[in-house]
């Protein structure tokens, strides 16, 4: 018996003891070594066939389609598909090799990216906006490959599909390319085919907007008049409580960048950047903003809910107004356009003005793209991640992507390779099968070419192009330059940058609760005081170098 | 000298069972707890996650000298002394106050009824806790529906939504969670107190007020006074989870505490060494707060715990 209980002590130490080290040895497990192995003696292997594979001037992805897995991070909480379990995903995996996990951040994106760079588990490929912090710390921390390097090694051919000019803008001063951009425009591109990557919208509620007569909506006396007549007569309607207003992104982008690019507030005056927060035209409609909260017209609740109840609202076509993207309304227009009031979905109309009238600076979208793809040096088989990268972006990639396999839903027709009808319907009012079943179209836009996949792009419906034709049409081509002036990182302008940043998002809200005017002003010139203690001047003379920079 | 170093040896040797189950504890503490207090160098770093620790340059008292002159900073002292000061002066007494309640029940069925189901939010963690409190405080949620059918208020009122709202909500989603949960200790205090001491009570004519204030409060003192130590010495602490899944851009004046200005400023904005030197800062101050109570509590109660 006392031996019994000596052993099982030993083994219950022995336990806690391995569960110990098994938190302090980076989570190494046996399996994660032999896999390693592996990927080493597939490396080798590969190294002998490399060179010819160089020669040849190849793809590299159909040298070698051994089975292979990578993790690829996207850097959206909302991102809701996975891989596998689909046509296109399957196909790709066939075709390719390479397996795919898709992982999403379940909170901040930055404060993930942060986790995983201490921990060292970053993910082999990872898709990340260029507006986030993490972003430039990915490449100056050297956390991951430098592509151009990985491209001269393993495959060359990346250079024929990636285009030169978006090259030469996402190299970095240092020389090297760090990662390739989805939905990226250039100018001369865009003043060319027309098309352009706006979606900055001023949306209402098409039946309940008819209704009340289609009023004006431009200028702040019919602003408010229109939500007065709304809260008097519409509070409910058709059997939904109406939420007056709703502003994508709330303080921080809808109230801020968005709303002034619909007044027109120029972003540089005689080259001089020009300080858009203290436009005369900005702080009135922001006074507007005030008067209709006082008044009980819009309420805050935009600046509290979460991105579900967000979602929940506006599938229930619950906003009367909204300064929104209209990409991110898509779904919620399918399932409007489809319920028992088929004319409740969303419609662009042209939203608050200056008062000169200029027409608005919609961003057009730019080089920039909107998310970029990186290559994390925790990969272990870089050279199957950048022939990866490369087969996503060439044509035939695209193709895989948005179209998926010839023959089952897509056909030529007069050469052209054109999406099947019944997909087409099926995009249209099942996004869900369409997405999750077939994982066509937009599903897996981390990589999406826009200019070689909108020509194949079907014609939208209705309810989708009319919004789209409103931000296309008032796109301001030339914006694209603009953007992302703000500096990064942790140098000293982009810590003021922050704080400036971070204590507007918290002013807004008090400035649009103001009990008066005199109030909304106290608390403006509080804020210009304290943009200007926190060193608010090495911020605009980092944009003005920037900006001059690349107009050299 | 050598011979008592000897014994204890060989005493340490014989127990090796029984020390063998502390090691593991005390190697966990190490690990999470010591080898991190090396880390604390990097406030008076510009450290960069992507160098070696100690080749990192050295600045002096740069970040404290930026965080001491941070008005976000001193807002989020603020935000937490007085989340504290309700807690210390209110909150503290709530679960005492139900451990008593709770021991003079008489059907013992409905005792263990009442503590289980107080308790029970305990479990449910503050993200899921917090999620489901969103609803409810939301414009068409459940606290807005009642407050309008009792006639309270006229229109929905964005609770969330409003700064001045944020501790209140705070404190008592708290207490909601949690005093179940805080009262266990109490009851297992009272549990430990000899029946003796109550039937000498009776004899000597007590009623049940009577035993309950000089008998059942008075043996609980200790614990009393020792966990109101650690609460006072945590006030420069916060309930990080709870807040965190609270606050939003219209609460964050009243919302941000030094805990989530340190996470705000370190994981979100990458500023490592300013945040560990905030950190490294508040560490010393609640130090001297605990040392402080510690002192108080021996001069008054004679109860220690260092």
């Amino acid at each position: 018996m006392k031996k019994y209980k000596k052993i099982l002590a030993v083994l219950l130490c022995a336990g806690m003891l391995a569960s110990l080290a098994g938190c302090g040895g980076n989570g190494q497990s046996a399996e994660t070594v032999q896999e390693q192995d592996g990927a080493a003696a597939v490396q080798e292997e590969e190294t002998a066939e490399e060179s010819a594979a160089a020669e040849a001037d190849g793809p590299a992805w159909k040298k070698d389609t051994s089975p292979v897995d990578l993790t690829w991070f996207v850097g959206a909480s909302w991102y809701p598909y996975t891989w596998g379990n689909n046509l296109v995903s399957e196909n790709i995996t066939e075709k390719t090799g390479v397996n795919v996990e898709i992982v999403t951040p379940t909170g901040d994106v930055n404060e993930e990216l942060s986790l995983m760079m201490i921990s060292g588990d970053l993910p082999d490929l990872i898709s990340l906006g260029s507006w986030e912090t993490s972003y430039n710390k990915l490449y100056e921390g050297g956390y991951v490959y430098s592509l151009n390097e990985l491209a001269d090694e393993y495959d060359p051919y990346f250079y024929q599909v990636v285009d030169g000019s978006i090259i030469k803008w996402h190299t970095k001063e240092d020389g090297n390319l760090y990662c390739v951009p989805n939905d990226a425009y250039g100018e001369e591109q865009m003043a060319q085919t027309g098309m352009t990557a706006a979606t900055q919208t001023f949306l209402v509620r098409k039946d309940l907007y008819e209704e009340m007569g289609s009023p004006d909506m431009t200028t702040p006396e019919g602003f408010l008049e229109a939500l007065r007549q709304l809260k008097e007569n519409y509070s409910t309607y058709k059997g939904v409580n109406i939420t007056p207003f709703y502003a994508q992104g709330g303080s921080g982008y809808g109230l801020s960048t968005f709303l002034q690019n619909f007044l027109a507030v120029p972003y540089e005056k005689d080259g001089e950047i020009y300080d858009r927060t203290t436009d005369p035209d900005y702080l009135e409609w922001l006074k507007t903003l005030r008067q209709a909260y006082e008044e009980g017209l819009i309420g805050i609740d935009y600046l509290v809910d979460s991105d579900d109840q967000v979602t929940e609202k506006a599938n229930n076509g619950q906003y009367f107004c909204m300064l929104r993207e209209w990409s991110g309304m898509q779904e919620a227009n399918t399932i409007l356009a489809q319920s028992e009031n088929p004319d409740s979905y969303y419609i662009a109309i042209d939203g608050p003005s200056g008062k000169n009238g200029d027409a608005p600076l919609i961003f057009p979208g730019s080089l920039d793209g909107w998310m970029s793809c990186f290559i994390s040096k925790n990969c272990e088989n870089p050279d199957r991640a950048i022939a990866f990268l490369t087969y996503m972006c060439s044509e035939e990639g695209q193709r895989d992507v948005f179209l998926g396999v010839e023959g089952e839903t897509y056909d030529y027709v007069d050469g052209v390779p054109t999406m099947k009808p019944e997909f087409v319907e099926m995009m249209n009012s099942d996004l869900e099968t369409f997405s999750n079943t077939y994982g066509l179209g937009d599903t897996y836009w981390m990589l999406r070419n826009s200019v070689i996949v909108d020509q194949w792009r079907p014609e939208k419906p209705e309810y989708i192009k009319q919004m789209y034709d409103w931000a296309n049409s008032h796109a301001y081509i030339a914006g694209g330059i603009y953007n992302n002036l703000e500096p990064t990182g942790d140098s000293d302008a982009a810590i003021a940058a922050t704080r400036v940043n971070q204590k507007w998002e918290e002013v807004l809200p008090e400035l649009i609760t103001a009990g008066s005017d005199e109030e909304f002003d106290r608390i403006f010139e509080e804020f210009i005081q304290a943009r200007d203690s926190y060193d608010y001047d090495s911020v605009v003379a980092y944009k003005q170098q920037l900006l001059d920079a690349r107009k050299g | 000298m050598m011979n008592k170093a000897k014994k204890k040896m060989k005493l340490l040797i014989r127990q090796w069972q029984l020390q063998s189950m502390v090691w593991p504890g005390l190697l966990w503490m190490a690990v999470f707890s010591y080898i991190p207090l090396v880390y604390l160098v990097i406030s008076f770093m510009n450290y960069d996650i992507s160098v070696p620790l100690f080749q990192n340059e050295w600045v002096g008292l740069k970040h404290f000298k930026a965080f001491l002159a941070d008005d976000r900073f001193w807002r989020s002292v603020v935000n937490t002394l007085g989340m504290s000061a309700l807690k210390i002066c209110i909150g503290f007494f709530i679960p005492i106050f139900f451990a008593l309640l709770l021991n003079e029940m008489k059907s013992a069925r409905f005792k263990k009824v009442v503590q289980t189901i107080s308790y029970l939010p305990h479990f449910i963690s503050w993200a899921i806790f917090g999620g489901i409190l969103l609803n409810w405080l939301s414009e068409s949620g459940i606290i807005n529906q009642l407050m309008m059918a009792l006639h309270l208020q006229s229109r929905p009122v964005l609770y969330n939504g409003n700064p001045d709202y944020f501790w209140g909500i705070a404190f008592l989603s708290d207490i909601v969670k949690e005093t179940g949960w805080s009262a266990i200790i109490y009851l297992a205090a009272i549990a430990g107190i000899d029946p003796g001491l109550y039937e000498a009570a009776e004899l000597d004519g007590a009623n049940r007020w009577q035993k309950m204030r000089h008998i059942t409060l008075q043996c609980i003192r200790p614990t009393v006074a020792i966990l109101f130590i650690l609460q006072v010495s945590n006030c420069l602490g916060s309930n990080f989870d709870q807040i965190f899944f609270m606050k939003n851009s219209a609460n964050m004046p009243k919302a941000e505490t030094i805990d989530l200005y340190i996470y705000n400023m370190g994981l979100g904005q990458g500023r490592y060494s300013f945040s560990t030197s905030v950190l490294f800062f508040r560490s010393i101050i609640a130090f001297g707060l605990l040392q402080l109570c510690n002192f108080v509590s021996k001069k008054l109660t004679g109860e220690t715990i260092i």
